[in-house]
């Protein structure tokens, strides 16, 4: 499959053509599918993908309770440097999904997540702004 | 199975994650029971209000909500299991399951719609998660234009999910119109 074409520009941005691309049904974390460039968030019982260019930030935290948090922050309109802003007419009207958290018990799985997550906005950020340069 | 279709391998999902347990379906309503005991669910013939099937992957799931607002999630349908029980719905409720559609295109773009408790977000007219209102510990405005919803800590309900949801914002920009001048908005 062609999935490098995949997030071209917002407007066909898309992480999977069918649900049953998705990867099976594992554990309900935060899962990282490389290969389609996307990440899994476990919502209400269900894992609920995000394309990794509509991320803007990703971050932890941990208190003293060994609780530790994750915080996901995607693209909205209006941030700098948003790869979402140049089609931001065509989706007008829209309402953003801006941010969520969540807490795990696992640190070490947080820690791999948000480098794992991390990792891959670069690689495909640094792809697409070279497509961008080759382009102009 | 002329009074009912046994399952026994459907998870209930929600706040927690999902639980496995035994469904089932007969001309009385629906039951389900946890496996290994604990939790239950009885919906009562009459206090069926709507009925949806989704696919979601490799499985199906069935939306059952309540008149009083309540709203169950089962999952873990074969495809000949959804042709099974739309008829049955049908001959025995009267009620045609209507099918929703799951986004998967990872878009964090789209539409909000706000029915009962239940919080969807729609991608492209298609469902990419929803949450429930009644788990919501705190909501908040920040700025003019991002509401923050909190979600209740549950310890208690043995929640099976590694990673649980604590707090979801979203974004309403000025060019938005659904939630204009709404004081009741998520």
């Amino acid at each position: 499959g062609d999935s490098r074409a995949s997030s071209k520009t917002s407007a066909d941005l898309s992480a999977y053509k069918n649900v049953n691309d998705l990867p099976p049904p594992r554990d309900l974390m935060i899962q990282v599918d490389q290969k389609n460039e996307a990440i899994l968030l476990p919502i209400y019982g269900s894992m609920v993908p995000f394309h990794v260019a509509t991320i803007r930030t990703v971050s932890s935290q941990a208190d003293t309770n060994r609780n530790c948090y994750i915080r996901i922050i995607f693209n909205v309109p209006g941030t700098p440097f948003s790869p979402l802003d140049s089609n931001t007419l065509k989706i007008q009207g829209s309402i953003y999904l801006k941010e969520v958290s969540f807490r795990s018990k696992d640190p070490r799985h947080i820690s791999e997540a948000v480098q794992q997550i991390k990792t891959l906005r670069r690689q495909v950020m640094a792809r697409e702004s070279e497509r961008a340069e080759r382009a102009t | 199975m002329t009074d009912g279709h046994l399952f026994n391998n459907i998870s209930l999902g929600g706040r927690g994650g999902t639980n496995p347990g035994q469904l089932k379906i007969y001309s009385g309503g629906i039951s389900w029971k946890k496996q290994g005991g604990g939790k239950a669910v009885e919906v009562d013939k009459g206090d069926i209000h709507k009925v949806t099937w989704m696919k979601v992957p490799r499985t199906n799931q069935l939306g059952v909500r309540t008149k009083d607002g309540l709203y169950y999630k089962f999952t873990g349908f074969r495809d000949q299991d959804v042709a099974n029980l739309s008829n049955f719905f049908q001959n025995t409720c009267g009620i045609t399951p209507e099918e929703k559609q799951l986004s998967v295109s990872g878009r964090n773009w789209g539409e909000v719609d706000l029915n009962g408790n239940m919080l969807t977000f729609l991608v492209g007219s298609k469902q990419a998660f929803e949450v429930s209102l009644a788990d919501v510990s705190q909501t908040q405005l920040q700025g003019k234009n991002d509401v923050m919803l909190e979600f209740h800590v549950d310890d208690t309900t043995g929640a099976n999910e590694k990673d649980s949801l604590m707090e979801i914002a979203f974004h309403v920009p000025n060019s938005n119109t659904q939630f204009v001048g709404d004081e009741n908005r998520p």
